[in-house]
């Protein structure tokens, strides 16, 4: 038996980071899942994916210049860019496609122009692409030094647009769980790529570069145009995925994507792609950008911890992968000429340094995973009221024009607040109550500005989950002009339509604070 | 042809000099300045203290000429610490926490709140509060050491791990909090005037030391056969892990000193933002000093005169009046522009240019 596992272990060596990676995702959702009444949302599950189209699309294209042994630190500068470029581009009236084109051309010419530089100028991939990310994220607030919306009706078209999962929604009322456009387009782009990697000449070149790139070059291989094409290939999945990012959060802004090249570089070591380059799977890269949603996920659930473990667990999970990894290519490195010059890997020295370094990986995750259980099963954390929607119904019945319950959070509150014609505000919590009065004009400007956000058109939607541990769920109705709406949607999942939110900070303006 | 070089000797020895091009890259922006920013170059004197951009650029270029000195060792050996900007926050959260723990509690009675905005209150004194935030960045700088050398894991990625994480535990010592620092000593680190900036005299401290550790003892010596061939390196004796070690623990030493200014200067501990992307400018500014990203001969004025390029950059890109986010983009052209000197295949195609010239 011993000796069978040892034999597959051997034969399929190089899956194993793979194997690793995926399986931690799945153990890790798995016991959120088990703790967390809400993750077994399949609507969850797909949140992963929903909110991470653009991560996927850049590693995908990061995991190519890392596995010829480079680096590419320009990815959340090209994504601002294109961002910002596009939403003043649309701005001033251009065709969406056109602009779209013109993106994707300026990440190609930028990305060559990194490319050429690093290859034919013998300039480092580091300062090379710091340099890009520098002079393309400053470039940002030449255009704009504020957030520019996007409006565009095509935009909206492929922001909105559901695909339904069978078995899981309705198709005749169309609810239920779905993915976006986007999200599809992550996968297209995953596949031609997993296609380009292992099937075609240039993905043999690029995994022989990273493994040795003097042998590639004596091989016959064509290196330097490889490595341009490379950097080039990044260029064009950093602009596509700036693409799917103004299209996700409807606007663009140079602030967008701060530290994105960590993350980027981050999923792709947790997705088993050797730093060194050489090694790794593009489809690895997928699982390593689906921990770093598990792991915002079960710290958004839990409620309790804070945000920054997840910079602290991603670190140690880091370390964990490249323990992994440089201990399954320790023999690999066994060379004749370092044993020969007595420089031999000192395996125990090393196998036991790596252990410490996994052991002590492990208690930070695991001090992780005991603060995340102890407060769920110790009820220290307050009991949710119940959900008050038929009173708020009620209230509209009453006369009222809006009502608004916010549910839930770190504290449990539940306020429901009735907006009337005449001006007058009332609120409670259940225990207490609050009046205010505002002047009906107020009232009027408020309605209006809701129904130009476009309350009573399709573009806001219900998108109503099962809550996480310190979401708010939100309950709105609103009667204008003798239309009537109700929305109900929690914060946390990003999902809900762009300009919901401006729906609820303007209610938020007027209402008054409860006592 | 013989007599041509014998006349231009002394030039060729001016421009092949490792200080040659840094020099060059800061008199042509303060040439720049000094067409186009009128009263750059005035220097004000009140109360015996100096003020004015000049002194501006060397004040608040203290902290990146500290990173620059402790990553020049670190890059000179071959390799990078790209974790500097997070160990700088680790080490202000740490002097933060040892100064002014109080504000951790949830509820503080006026009487506590009171004593603690009091210039002079401090829960540890000054000389206990620096030298153990000092340890603790150095045992981060460790850390990196043992990775790299021991653990034998690439450079890059071994520092990007306290890279990432190194935020999260900043967070985690204050426990999220920005702890505010009222403690009138500790601000004098960076807001202090004695004739010129506080900072100054710690530059010059830092680098003193480290000049003679390196150049006065065969450290330096080693660091360079280290970066140029390790292996070659530990065939003729020399400790290459040690040596590497102790570049790396000296770079967290570094980061530690330049997070004590940078939380003094803005008087919080502030986890998220204090040495933000400053790993960068520490790493181009000794790339700008002309000190090979591959290892080897490094030089530390030249990675300190890199790092006022990059400073003198900034503030006469403010002083023209450039907003503060668009200065990036300036910023990464003057690195193009120099590392594209720095290019072999640039260079030669300049001096086959001159060559041409002279022939014609």
């Amino acid at each position: 038996m011993k000796h069978k596992i040892g034999a597959f272990v051997s034969t399929n060596r190089r899956f194993i980071p793979l194997f690793a990676t995926a399986l931690l995702f799945f153990i890790a959702y798995g016991v959120g899942a088990g703790f967390f009444q809400g993750m077994r949302d399949p609507q969850i599950f797909l949140n992963l994916f929903r909110t991470a189209p653009f991560l996927i699309i850049a590693a995908v294209g990061g995991t190519f210049v890392i596995l010829t042994g480079g680096i590419d630190l320009s990815v959340g500068g090209v994504i601002a860019l294109t961002t910002v470029a596009s939403a003043a581009l649309l701005r001033a009236g251009w065709d969406p496609w056109i602009v779209m084109l013109l993106m994707l051309t300026m990440g190609v010419a930028l990305g060559a122009t990194m490319g050429w530089f690093i290859t034919y100028l013998k300039v480092q991939p580091f300062i090379a692409t710091l340099a890009a990310l520098w002079v393309t994220r400053g470039l940002c607030f030449f255009i704009s030094d504020d957030s520019i919306s996007i409006d565009h009706p095509t935009y909206k078209l492929l922001s909105q647009t559901k695909i339904l999962i069978p078995g899981l929604s309705d198709p005749a009322t169309k609810e239920g769980d779905f993915i976006s456009l986007l999200v599809v387009l992550a996968f297209v782009v995953l596949a031609m790529a997993m296609y380009v990697a292992h099937y075609t000449p240039f993905g043999r070149a690029v995994y022989a570069i990273g493994g040795n790139e003097q042998s590639a070059r004596l091989m016959g291989l064509p290196v330097d145009r490889t490595k341009v094409l490379v950097y080039t290939l990044s260029g064009f999945c950093s602009a596509l995925a700036g693409i799917t990012l103004s299209i996700y959060v409807g606007s663009g802004h140079g602030l967008y994507a701060m530290g994105f090249e960590l993350t980027v570089i981050a999923a792709i070591v947790m997705g088993g792609t050797m730093l060194t380059g050489g090694a790794g799977y593009i489809f690895g890269t997928l699982f390593g950008v689906l921990i770093l949603g598990v792991t915002q996920t079960l710290i958004q659930f839990n409620g309790q911890l804070s945000s920054w473990w997840t910079n602290i667990v991603v670190g140690a999970l880091t370390l964990v992968f490249i323990g992994v990894q440089s201990f399954l290519a320790a023999p690999k490195s066994r060379r004749p000429s370092d044993q020969m010059a007595g420089l031999m890997l000192r395996r125990n020295r090393k196998s036991l340094l790596m252990g410490a370094g996994t052991v002590l990986a492990m208690i930070v995750l695991g001090a992780f995973l005991f603060r995340m259980i102890i407060p769920s099963t110790e009820s220290t954390a307050c009991t949710l009221k119940p959900f008050r929607q038929d009173q708020a119904a009620s209230l509209i019945q009453g006369g009222a024009v809006i009502a608004y319950e916010r549910h839930g959070g770190p504290a449990c509150i539940d306020e429901l607040y009735a907006i009337y014609p005449d001006g007058r505000i009332k609120g409670d919590d259940g225990d207490r109550t609050v009046e205010k009065q505002a002047t009906p004009a107020e009232v009027e400007t408020l309605l209006s500005g809701i129904q130009n956000l476009g309350w009573f058109t399709e573009d806001i939607y219900s998108t109503w989950h099962t809550p996480c541990g310190q979401c708010y769920t939100y309950y709105i109705s609103v009667s204008h002009d003798g239309q009537q709406k109700t929305v109900q949607a929690v914060d946390g999942g990003t999902d809900a339509p762009s300009d919901y939110w401006q729906v609820v900070s303007l209610i938020n303006g007027l209402i008054p604070r409860l006592p | 042809m013989k007599q041509e070089s014998k006349t231009s000797f002394s030039w060729r020895k001016v421009t092949e000099s490792r200080l040659f091009f840094p020099f060059s890259a800061l008199a042509l922006i303060l040439l720049f300045d000094l067409i186009f920013v009128p009263g750059f170059f005035n220097v004000q004197v009140r109360d015996g203290n100096l003020y004015g951009n000049l002194i501006d650029i060397l004040r608040s270029g203290s902290t990146v000429i500290l990173l620059a000195i402790g990553m020049t060792l670190v890059i000179a050996t071959g390799g990078v610490d790209l974790s500097v900007g997070a160990v700088m926050a680790i080490s202000a959260s740490v002097a933060a926490l040892m100064i002014n723990p109080y504000v951790l509690a949830t509820q503080l009675s006026p009487e506590t709140q009171r004593l603690i905005s009091d210039p002079n209150f401090t829960n540890q004194p000054l000389w206990v509060v620096v030298p153990v935030t000092l340890i603790v960045a150095s045992l981060c700088g460790l850390w990196n050491g043992i990775l790299v050398s021991y653990a034998r894991i690439q450079p890059m990625v071994a520092t990007l791990i306290l890279m990432i994480a190194g935020r999260g535990i900043a967070q985690l010592i204050t426990n999220g909090v920005r702890i505010q620092i009222f403690y009138e000593p500790y601000s004098f680190i960076a807001n202090g005037w004695v004739i010129v900036p506080f900072p100054l005299y710690i530059v010059a401290f830092m680098f003193t030391l480290t000049w003679l550790l390196t150049r006065r003892t065969a450290i330096g010596l080693f660091i360079e056969s280290v970066g140029v061939n390790a292996r070659s390196s530990f065939f003729s004796g020399i400790d290459e892990k040690r040596i590497k070690l102790l570049a790396y623990t000296f770079c967290g030493f570094c980061a530690g000193m330049a997070g004590l200014v940078a939380s003094s200067n803005i008087k919080t501990s502030d986890a998220n933002n204090i040495g933000l992307t400053l790993e960068l400018d520490a790493i181009l500014a000794v790339v700008i000093g002309g000190t090979l990203m591959a290892g080897g001969r490094f030089s530390l004025l030249a990675s300190i005169i890199g790092a006022l390029v990059m400073q003198a950059t900034t503030i006469s890109m403010y002083a023209i009046g450039v907003p503060a986010n668009a200065v990036m983009a300036i910023k990464g052209l003057v690195v193009i522009l120099v590392i594209l000197l720095y290019s072999e295949q640039v260079r030669n195609v300049l001096r086959r240019l001159t060559a041409q010239r002279k022939e014609a």
